[in-house]
């Protein structure tokens, strides 16, 4: 590859060896080396330093012997458990836990195969309303549901009347609102990608016999599964970040919300005495979707090009 | 797969291909999904008809039969793909929308909650009143096999009386059969238990015997005052009440019956002439008066524009301060000469990596004025999230700092990805005819990447346009702007303020003005969504 540094002039054509990227060479060379990329260095440095900044005192509050603010430092004096031991002893932390993997990975599930099987329809079918549908989607997708949160609101109150069990209070209820957002952009990015695999493969398991149900099920959905996967741990960030459905929906018990209102309810206006539990909590509670999303950045990065898998 | 031409073909499998499903396994499948909604549909409707809820159980019929023929057809093919989904969509996402569009002409809210009929019951059930000199009786509560409640009342002179909801009848000796908890009363009604006591308390306490005019002459009550009814007073008490306003369904309007005051319902209140209310109010289209009172009452008007302002400044600087940051980080480190290139990417992420809800508490906490590690590390006071001063500027810095924090990282993602997509030669092209590396940015790689990266920016913006999380999540809105009815601060956005205005007011909720908010914002995505969509011609590429 050609160098692909953007600020470097027109006078600046020379090839690197490795030597002149010695950071410990100084004098003229050491110039030299900062003038020729070695100043991206210190632009990363203070890049990442700005990133995980936040993450440092995080870490840093929650095994610091203090369970209040008050006491912060730079480098721990000692280092405890027991913001832990009191996180877990005084609230239903896994519960929350539990509840947002479940309600956010539940949905993002119905969500992908929904959006894929409605994608798939899109893609391979020709029918009268096709285009029109299409468009609906996109224009739906204008309006979130977080902005109609008073309706959604006062309608699953209204459904408690008839079907307590999946109204207002209730998890089954969160998880059934959040289906509603199963057509959307996802819908159009999977019909981009079915229109990548070669007609031929269906036509000819057509010929066959097989039917359409057969055909999506076992041609269409396996090839470009590692794009239904993204797009699925995409939606299950989402999902697990939603906060003002939770909020609203999910009623007053502790053991009922999920980690984003239970958290919010632990610490809002509490953060004087409950940071250091608050902050194991929070590495915790980031796991899940930080080690998910390091997992996906390999998919990022090297390309959903690769979503024209090969037929 | 067996019904290729000329193979032989099975019963079931002709029967599977008739019902529209490949296989035996197929049809299985299809059999057990049709099973379980119709039997879900079945409990659905059995649950509704009782409580002659016409509208959902029409909904439950119409969806169920319209999953049956589309599975069970062979004319239906997209259909079986897209039904599920659709009515998701149709229930979850676009029913709340319109839905939200007409609570917005309602006065839904504190004090509004009921339907016109409940708030008339109310109202009347709120005027009925024991006046002092009443006759008071001992009374059990009764019932009978059906469970309908009645009270054996004895009055002061030891006359004893059955009440039921449709009157009161005078008992005569041997009417009643038997001693205490085992006594039966006119062959039909029985003392409550003590168990269905507790269950039904709520029941029992709120009930009353009617008593019309001729009874009263017949039984010889004794009464001086006009009466209506005998209610409960407790358990085993019970008065003779007047009621004092009185409904009149032909004219739709509530009379008091001592002063001869007539109420109407204006917009969801019994007023009368004099401007005095009956309460509670009910739910009532008002037309566009919440649209009014965003515009004209001064105390909507002054916070309603201000959060409106902010709003796009906030969606604004967020996409610019993101992206510059985002690009100058790509720019920086998109060179395949530098080391480490990849661990520096990957730790760049992280903030945009952690869910966000997470990092806006964080930053509550950082940024804590007495508490927070960053004054205390700097040494210094500083109200970051909670200075009132110039219009809570300091706020809506931090606010913005914060957001950056979080969305970088996915700028700087985007940005590398269209770097590393856009074609070398033009730049070296460029390079060749003498053009300068400041050049080469300015008129090569920034229209390109503005090209590339273009329609992800809108979405940003419009993402940031309702960025709750950051916003409710790390000040809640606040700091208070100053003298205002409503709850507005000085980092609220629109979506934060329409929140508050319906869930977290402290006055009270207002779900009519919150709903009306909403549409705006509604409308207002709508424009700016079709302007990024023209730009991108997102709608020319259908096929």
């Amino acid at each position: 590859m050609a160098a692909t540094d953007p600020l470097s002039t027109a006078a600046d054509e020379r090839r690197f060896d490795a030597a002149t990227f010695d950071p410990t060479s100084s004098g003229p060379k050491g110039a030299r080396w900062w003038r020729e990329g070695g100043w991206r260095y210190l632009v990363g440095l203070l890049g990442v330093a700005f990133a995980l900044m936040p993450a440092y005192f995080v870490v840093l509050a929650s095994v610091s012997p203090v369970a209040t603010l008050s006491g912060a430092q730079l480098v721990p004096r000692a280092v405890t458990l027991d913001n832990y031991r009191e996180l877990f002893a005084t609230t239903p932390f896994f519960t929350w836990l539990w509840n947002s993997i479940k309600i956010a990975g539940g949905a993002a599930f119905a969500n992908m195969f929904l959006s894929a099987m409605a994608a798939y329809a899109f893609a391979r079918l020709r029918f009268a309303g096709r285009r029109p549908g299409l468009l609906t989607i996109l224009l739906v997708q204008m309006f979130p549901q977080l902005l109609a949160n008073v309706a959604i609101f006062l309608f699953l109150v209204n459904i408690s009347n008839y079907f307590p069990f999946m109204g207002f209070g209730t998890q089954l209820g969160l998880f059934l609102v959040y289906l509603g957002g199963a057509l959307g952009t996802n819908t159009w990015l999977m019909k981009g990608f079915f229109d990548t695999v070669p007609k031929e493969l269906d036509e000819s398991a057509l010929v066959d016999g097989a039917t359409h149900g057969q055909i999506f099920t076992r041609i269409i959905l396996p090839l470009p599964l590692p794009i239904l996967v993204v797009a699925g741990l995409l939606s299950f960030i989402f999902l697990f970040n939603e906060f003002i459905l939770a909020s609203i929906l999910l009623g007053q018990a502790d053991a009922n919300q999920t980690l984003a209102t239970g958290l919010f309810r632990f610490i809002d206006q509490n953060y004087g005495q409950q940071w250091g539990p608050f902050a194991g909590g929070a590495l915790i509670g980031s796991l899940p979707t930080l080690l998910l999303f390091l997992f996906l950045q390999r998919y990022i990065v090297s390309g959903l090009t690769a979503g024209g898998v090969k037929g | 797969m067996s019904n290729l031409p000329g193979a032989p073909v099975s019963f079931a499998d002709r029967l599977a291909d008739r019902l529209g499903a490949g296989s035996v396994t197929g049809l299985l499948l299809k059999f057990l999904f049709l099973g379980l909604v119709n039997a879900l549909a079945l409990y659905a409707i059995l649950t509704l008809l009782p409580m002659r809820e016409w509208t959902p159980l029409a909904v439950v019929v119409v969806a169920t039969i319209a999953i049956d023929y589309v599975y069970l057809s062979k004319r239906t093919l997209p259909l079986k793909f897209l039904l599920p989904g659709t009515i998701a969509l149709l229930i979850f996402q676009v029913y709340p929308v319109l839905y939200t569009a007409y609570i917005g002409f309602t006065n839904y809210g504190t004090g509004n909650v009921l339907d016109e009929q409940q708030a008339i019951d109310r109202i009347i059930a709120d005027s009925i009143t024991v006046p002092d000199d009443a006759i008071r009786y001992r009374s059990t509560p009764l019932q009978n096999d059906a469970g309908d409640l009645a009270l054996l009342l004895e009055d002061p002179d030891g006359d004893l009386f059955l009440g039921t909801e449709d009157g009161l009848t005078l008992l005569e000796e041997g009417d009643i059969v038997g001693e205490g908890a085992a006594r039966v009363v006119l062959d039909e009604f029985t003392p409550i238990t003590l168990g269905d006591l507790g269950d039904r308390e709520s029941e029992i306490l709120a009930f009353s015997v009617p008593i019309a005019g001729e009874d009263v002459d017949e039984l010889d009550l004794d009464l001086d005052v006009e009466a209506d009814a005998i209610s409960v007073q407790t358990f085993n008490t019970a008065a003779v009440a007047v009621q004092r306003l009185e409904y009149d369904e032909a004219t739709g309007q509530i009379r008091d019956l001592e002063d001869g005051t007539v109420y109407t319902a204006i917009d969801g209140t019994f007023t009368a002439e004099d401007s005095s209310t009956l309460r509670p109010g009910f739910r009532d289209t008002i037309g566009f008066d919440n649209y009014r009172r965003v515009l004209t009452s001064p105390a909507i008007r002054g916070p309603f524009f201000r959060v409106f302002v902010w709003t796009f400044a906030f969606a604004i600087l967020s996409v610019v301060t993101t992206f510059v940051l985002g690009l100058a980080l790509a720019l920086a480190l998109n060179d395949p000469r530098m080391k480490l290139r990849r661990t520096t990417r990957s730790l760049l992420i992280v903030p945009y990596a952690l869910p966000s809800f997470m990092t806006a508490l964080i930053w509550q906490g950082l940024l804590n004025t007495s508490f927070g590690p960053i004054n205390q590390i700097l040494g210094v006071d500083i109200p970051w999230l909670t200075s009132q001063a110039f219009a809570g500027a300091l706020p809506k810095f931090s606010v913005l700092l914060v957001n950056l924090w979080l969305g970088f990282g996915y700028m700087f993602l985007i940005t590398t990805g269209a770097l590393q997509a856009m074609p070398e030669e033009v730049k070296e092209a460029a390079r060749v005819d003498g053009a300068s590396g400041w050049q080469i940015l300015r008129q090569i790689t920034l229209p390109l990447l503005l090209v590339a990266v273009g329609p992800l920016l809108i979405a940003s913006f419009a993402f940031n346009f309702n960025n709750f999380n950051t916003v409710f999540l790390l000040t809640g809105g606040g700091p208070p702007i100053q003298g205002t009815l409503t709850p507005a601060g000085h980092t609220d956005i629109l979506i934060s303020f329409s929140y508050r205005l319906a869930f977290a007011g402290g006055r009270g909720q207002d779900f009519g003005l919150a709903a009306a908010i909403s549409t705006i914002i509604f409308f207002l995505v709508a424009i700016f969504s079709y302007i990024g969509f023209k730009r991108t011609a997102v709608l020319e590429e259908i096929n």
